[in-house]
């Protein structure tokens, strides 16, 4: 494995995003259940089922987290949002009894993320919510880590499956730190190779005088 | 850090060495080597005693404790016990890999040897991530890393460092009124 | 929905996880930078009547296309930045001179950067190491010999060597060569690194 040079910007840790990873550009993208406390004039062509001017008071709409965080105001009644499904009691009961059962991709995929973006609204259950996440990530932990040790040449793609985006992360972490090693047991650690740039450049032309 | 680089730090360990030659001391940056006699035992550091062997000036005489008999001891010991036991070189991975790879004429039951190093790898690996694994579920805060060698913390070094952060992120969450911050992020 | 193009460029950047630069995407910044225009102009004239009709009640809409404004802004300096970094890492990879075909996928601005980029390090790597200066692109992994065997890729023509040797690179054709003259021609690919 090459060392790579290039190193994307992180996303943000705690409950703060960071304004130029592109996973958190992505995450913020994700949709809520919100419901308008007040009336938008003039933006009633957003909404296609309405044919109004203006988005109406109690207009219930799905907004992405960027635009919520950006219009809620705890003072001031604008929005406010609702809890997806998972984050609500009853999903969080499936969590507590087993949390490696659940396909947290088809759930999230940004499950945790999000989960901690919503912490922002206030909500009566937030800390239930904030221990739910935290439980989960630890119950699913030992799963995730003997996954990306043992998958070795393997088809990953089923392991990947039902991971969510930081768990896939994580499980991507700890096979780059496996391979190097596997890598230098069989004495190739110190054969130079081809930028990893390069070779997908070339793979890239490749199929695209094909297609 | 790449295992090459863990490997090149590994080659400033000394080994015993009996060259073939007369050479007078030679003076380096990192210590004085030599003088060398035909027959009599030197200490060099293992990048120099590689280089002699492959150039065939010299017999390398094996570290102590690469003894089959000795690792079979700490093989053992390694499994009947919970935590790292001490190893008796920092650097048991990458000296086994490199001598075996270029002196196995030199060092007795070679390929038990490296049967062993293996077995104790694999045992302290599977100890490392069971402790990883309490770590997180115990939600600890620190951890003691007695008796591992840096090969081994190298290896998941990233995988611990991104769980870690992981825990953070989630456990900061917890803490009432870190979201009354202005959340402002577009 | 306000800033879907925005989100599809970031998207675009993003498929793309080992560090690759696809092309800049002129069409997709401008046709950001001209919902920006539309939303900052319909801004400006809402804010007008606000104050001078006193409709206050225009205030939610008024925020709700500023909290657009600012998250075009926001997708669009993830997007260059990205683009930055990747540029960046060509210079580690490549070498100072790109292939034409990466040049193209970058636009005036970005061409100009990664000269100046080129200009800062190699003047760093000038101060370095006494008067002969040090590359330290070269030696990413520690070197094990003075002198490695390779194996040519593809055609490359006539390479001179350290004693002043004039040696043809011929396809399939293999060699004993100073590493810190080969290492950069084996990371784009030109040689193979033979190891026995």
């Amino acid at each position: 494995m090459d060392t790579q040079s290039y190193m994307p910007v992180p996303p943000g840790v705690g409950m703060e995003e960071n304004f130029l990873s592109l996973d958190d550009i992505l995450l913020s993208h994700e949709r809520l259940p919100c419901k308008t406390d007040t009336s938008f004039p003039k933006l009633g062509f957003l909404e296609k089922t309405s044919e109004s001017h203006d988005i109406p008071e109690n207009t219930k709409m799905e907004m992405p987290l960027w635009m919520a965080k950006g219009l809620y105001e705890r003072k001031r009644h604008v929005i406010s949002v609702d809890l997806p499904k998972v984050y609500r009691e009853g999903w969080r009961t499936v969590f507590g009894a087993d949390a490696n059962m659940v396909d947290l991709h088809k759930m999230g995929p940004y499950y945790y993320g999000l989960g901690s973006q919503i912490l922002h609204f206030e909500n009566a259950e937030n800390p239930e919510i904030a221990q739910s996440i935290l439980q989960t990530f630890i119950g699913r932990f030992r799963r995730t880590m003997d996954s990306s040790q043992n998958a070795y040449n393997e088809d990953m793609s089923a392991l990947l499956e039902r991971l969510d985006c930081l768990e896939r992360a994580l499980f991507r972490s700890g096979q780059n730190g496996l391979n190097a090693f596997q890598l230098w047991e069989r004495g190739r650690a110190s054969q130079l190779t081809a930028s990893s740039l390069v070779t997908n450049y070339r793979k890239r032309k490749i199929t695209e005088l094909h297609s | 850090m790449d295992p090459s680089e863990v490997e090149f730090l590994a080659e400033k360990e000394m080994v015993k060495i009996i060259p073939n030659f007369s050479l007078d001391k030679i003076y380096l940056i990192g210590g004085d080597l030599g003088p060398f006699n035909p027959g009599l035992t030197v200490e060099v550091p293992v990048w120099l005693a590689l280089n002699l062997k492959q150039r065939q000036k010299c017999r390398i005489v094996p570290p102590e404790w690469m003894d089959a008999d000795k690792l079979e001891e700490i093989r053992e010991q390694e499994r009947r016990e919970d935590t790292f036991t001490p190893i008796p070189s920092l650097h048991y991975m990458e000296l086994t890999k490199l001598l075996l790879n270029h002196a196995a004429d030199n060092i007795p039951r070679a390929d038990e040897i490296r049967t062993l190093v293996k077995d104790i790898w694999d045992t302290r690996i599977a100890k490392l991530r069971l402790s990883a694994d309490s770590f997180i579920n115990q939600q600890e805060a620190h951890a003691r890393l007695d008796n591992l060698t840096l090969m081994e913390i190298n290896t998941t070094r990233t995988f611990l460092l991104d769980s870690l952060n992981c825990m953070y992120k989630l456990r900061s969450n917890l803490q009432p009124g870190s979201g009354s911050g202005k959340a402002h992020d577009y | 929905m306000f800033c879907e193009k925005a989100v599809e460029l970031v998207r675009e950047l993003h498929r793309m996880t080992d560090g690759q630069l696809p092309a800049f995407n002129e069409d997709g910044i401008r046709q950001v930078l001209e919902e920006m225009k539309a939303l900052y102009e319909q801004n400006q004239s809402d804010v007008n009547e606000a104050k001078t009709e006193g409709k206050s009640e225009l205030i939610p809409t008024i925020k709700f296309r500023h909290c657009c404004l600012l998250r075009n802004q926001r997708c669009i300096a993830g997007y260059l930045y990205d683009r930055l970094l990747r540029i960046r890492a060509l210079r580690w990879e490549y070498g100072s001179v790109l292939p034409t075909t990466i040049r193209f996928h970058m636009c005036a601005e970005e061409l100009e950067w990664f000269n100046q980029y080129k200009k800062s390090l190699a003047t760093y790597m000038r101060s370095l190491g006494g008067d002969e200066g040090l590359d330290i692109t070269q030696d990413i992994k520690p070197p094990k010999s003075l002198y490695i065997e390779v194996r040519c890729l593809k055609d490359h023509g006539e390479f001179e060597i350290d004693d002043g040797t004039v040696i043809l690179l011929k396809k399939n054709s293999q060699h004993f060569l100073p590493r810190w003259k080969c290492e950069q021609l084996i990371r784009q690919g030109v040689l193979e690194h033979v190891i026995s």
